[in-house]
């Protein structure tokens, strides 16, 4: 069986680091049971034969933990009867911040599992002139030490010998007493609690004692008699075990180390003065954004016009292939085009995360979020939720999977709710069509209307996410009290590494988690277009053709005039119909209500859908399709359907509703439910509807 | 429980230093006392951030960044 090792240590101690050195790409993300926190998972051998399965434990500053997240931490060393209860720990120190890093190392090794020492930064404190007497700290604290660097691969293989040779003595290995002294009371509670829940170890009990209101069920009245009869007072007797952590600790470490005066704080400094200062930190903020931005959305597009480029050639080669029957269809329509339909994201996910995770890396993200923490606050936001917004421009999803690094939960739910409200790329396409007709191409001033309208949906999309924040900030509920308090970590140049594996990390959790969702909705939504009750496709055919002839239509024109009666015979078309009733109010007839069932699939598909509808054929033909929707009056008044009221309530529409599969199906994998997805649906959809009914109903009045 | 005498971290201004006294939250308390910041450590204020926001401190090797209402819970001799 393979060996268990956790990597443990405190958050910017190089865990990750050296999580991908030891397992390269051979690793997984999922969840860790329960909660929203990445786990993440791989593989390595650490002698020719012997496999080892290596967990990335969340960082953590001790067993006293703040946050759910934090408890994590707790959890897997309490759990001794749990399958995935770790049988070696590697506990990484950052050799600069050793005295710091200790207090976590300390309480692990009192809880008498099998733990090796990394002190980590080799390559730093040499640079530093930082000098470690590992021998010294082996022999105070009894267990083996390396040295290595996370960044190079220095002392990597020792390390695999050192965990081979503490495998070796696992099955005769015996849990040393803790080194941490006891006083009467802590020694007289977690006695008690050892015998009666029957718990390995003593340290573990006293955790016991801390965290039963969370760690067990509640009102264990067992355990709360016990408390009670000691006067144990939680709060107390965790600063003075800390303290008295520190107190023993320190002057070993004092001993251990040889330490010289270090000049990079002083040029971390000087940049902090540039990065938080209160008016070049927001313009230095602006222009990276800016830059980031762009990044998404110019130079993704080439990539993103090559897939699209290169499924549609598939799809025309495969279906000239392909006997023309239904599973053609679905191959080329459904399944092919579900397919394009995920691929297409992957530029933009790849890039957003390739500069984030650099920036994350040389240290700027966790300064950026302190500079902007204070204006997040106001809207129950955090500092780190001003990057998701700004890039859910470009595309909601890779956004919302950008949400991952906000520590508070309901700061993170908040991000994820609101981010799809402010426009992105897609919105485009549909913003043009609809702006073009119904507000005039002229200029008021140095201002083109046109222009000016556009600018106008993109800021309702904007405040519509700031209020509806607000409104989160007010009816989500939780325990967990949101902190800042964080260590900003040292300015450094970024491992590629690093950063490549995160990039691969992001596009496979994608493509293999959101994709499935976003498959099988295509295939429904392609079914819907194409299948009409009984022979209602066939007959639609045959009145086209019949049309077609007395009217003397070319081929062209015939297929076209065949599919837009066959889009209304169909599912999607009785369904456009049946919701007429309720979309009437806002100015919409069953024409559109088809079009707004298949954007669904993405927002752009409106103006293929618009095009089938009205026979154009090729939706690039863009002006064609403008006239004709011009021209389009309603069969009985006689009135322009595109009216200045049901522009305006579509555009409105199409700026608040929630019309994407993808961002749905993204946001069920980082929530792990289908709660949030629902309720995001269900008050976007609400907004949209209740703003364009208001328009509607004011402008044409 | 504050006395007049008595300043809190968010009252130290950039450049100075100050010694903590005690903490006045539990959940502060925690995080710092994890992190290494203990009763009798020399903070020194580093910056403030803009906009009536946190501040940045350092104690020993470590940097913070924390905000306004949190430093208020931090009472320095």
């Amino acid at each position: 069986m393979a060996l268990k090792v956790v990597i443990a240590g405190n958050p910017n101690c190089g865990k990750s680091s050296l999580f991908n050195q030891l397992t390269g790409l051979n690793q997984k993300t999922a969840n860790f049971p329960g909660v929203t926190v990445e786990k993440k998972t791989g593989e390595f051998y650490f002698s020719k034969t012997e496999k080892a399965i290596l967990t990335d434990l969340p960082g953590a500053y001790s067993l006293y933990p703040n946050t759910k997240d934090e408890r994590i931490v707790v959890k897997t060393f309490l759990d001794v009867l749990d399958n995935d209860f770790p049988d070696v720990v590697i506990y990484v120190a950052d050799v600069n911040k050793l005295d710091k890093h200790f207090l976590l190392f300390t309480q692990l090794k009192d809880l008498g599992i099998p733990i090796i020492l990394v002190l980590n930064m080799k390559d730093l404190a040499q640079k530093e002139g930082l000098r470690i007497d590992t021998k010294k700290i082996e022999n105070q604290f009894g267990i083996p030490v390396c040295e290595i660097s996370s960044r190079t691969g220095e002392g990597i293989e020792d390390l695999k010998k050192s965990i081979h040779k503490l495998s070796e003595e696992i099955s005769s290995f015996s849990a040393p007493l803790p080194d941490y002294k006891f006083s009467p009371i802590e020694r007289q509670v977690a006695s008690e609690i050892q015998l009666e829940f029957n718990v390995q170890g003593i340290y573990r009990a006293l955790l016991i004692a801390h965290h039963k209101d969370w760690y067990l069920d509640k009102n264990n009245s067992k355990i709360d008699h016990i408390l009670a009869k000691h006067g144990f007072e939680p709060v107390h007797f965790q600063v003075k075990e800390t303290m008295s952590r520190f107190d023993w600790f320190t002057p070993i470490i004092a001993r251990s180390i040889k330490k010289t005066a270090s000049k990079a704080q002083n040029l971390a400094d000087r940049i902090d003065s540039l990065v938080i200062h209160k008016i070049a930190g927001p313009i230095l903020f602006l222009i990276i954004m800016v830059l980031v931005f762009q990044a998404i959305f110019a130079l993704a597009s080439y990539p993103m016009d090559w897939i699209e480029m290169l499924f549609a050639f598939a799809g025309s080669t495969l279906s000239g292939w392909l006997p023309n029957s239904w599973i053609s269809n679905l191959i080329t329509d459904g399944l092919l085009a579900g397919l394009g339909g995920i691929l297409v994201f992957i530029p933009q996910i790849a890039i957003l995360f390739f500069l984030i995770t650099i920036l994350e890396e040389i240290g700027y993200m966790a300064r950026a979020a302190f500079l902007f923490d204070r204006l997040m606050q106001t809207f129950g936001l955090n500092g780190r939720s001003l990057v998701a917004l700004i890039s859910g421009g470009a595309c909601a999803i890779p956004a919302i999977m950008s949400t991952r690094t906000i520590p508070s939960w309901k700061e993170r739910m908040i991000t994820i709710m609101v981010t799809p409200l402010i426009s992105c790329s897609a919105r485009i396409p549909v913003y043009t069509l609809l702006i073009g007709f119904s507000v005039p191409a002229i200029t008021v001033g140095i201002f083109n209307l046109q222009g000016l309208a556009f600018m106008g949906l993109y800021l309702l999309g904007i405040i519509a996410a700031l209020v509806s924040a607000i409104v989160f900030k007010w009816i989500l509920k939780t325990e967990d009290r949101s902190y800042l308090l964080l260590e900003l970590p040292n300015y450094r140049t970024p491992v590629m590494r690093n950063v490549f594996i995160t990039v691969y990390e992001k596009v496979k959790s994608f493509t293999l988690e959101a994709g499935r969702v976003i498959i099988l909705i295509s295939v429904i939504l392609w079914g819907l277009a194409n299948y009409g009750p009984g022979d209602t496709i066939e007959k639609a055919e045959e009145l086209a053709l019949n049309v077609a002839s007395e009217q003397n239509l070319d081929e062209q024109m015939t297929n076209d005039l065949i599919a837009s009666y066959q889009i209304e015979a169909s599912y999607a078309g009785i369904l456009g119909k049946s919701i007429e009733p309720v979309i009437a109010p806002l100015g919409f007839d069953w024409k559109m209500g088809i079009a707004i069932i298949t954007s669904f699939a993405a927002r752009e598909v409106f103006v293929g859908t618009m095009a089938t509808i009205y026979s154009i054929g090729s939706a690039d033909d863009e002006a064609t399709l403008k006239e004709r929707m011009e021209k389009e009056v309603h069969p009985e008044t006689g009135e322009k359907v595109y009216s200045i009221a049901t522009s305006f309530s579509l555009l409105l529409f199409y700026v608040f509703a929630m019309q994407c599969m993808s961002t749905l199906a993204v946001v069920k994998r980082e929530t792990n439910s289908w709660k949030w997805p629902i309720i995001q649906f269900v008050f976007m959809t609400l907004l949209a509807f209740l703003s364009s009914f208001a328009a509607f109903q004011l402008l044409s009045a | 429980m504050k006395l007049s005498s008595q300043k809190v971290l968010s009252q130290i201004l950039p450049g100075e230093i100050g010694i903590i006294f005690e903490f006045l939250d539990s959940g502060v308390a925690t995080k710092l006392l994890s992190m290494g910041v203990l009763p009798g450590s020399t903070i020194e204020v580093r910056r403030y951030a803009p906009w009536g926001g946190g501040m940045i401190i350092k104690v020993d090797e470590l940097v913070i960044a924390l905000r306004k209402d949190e430093a208020e819970t931090i009472s320095i001799k």
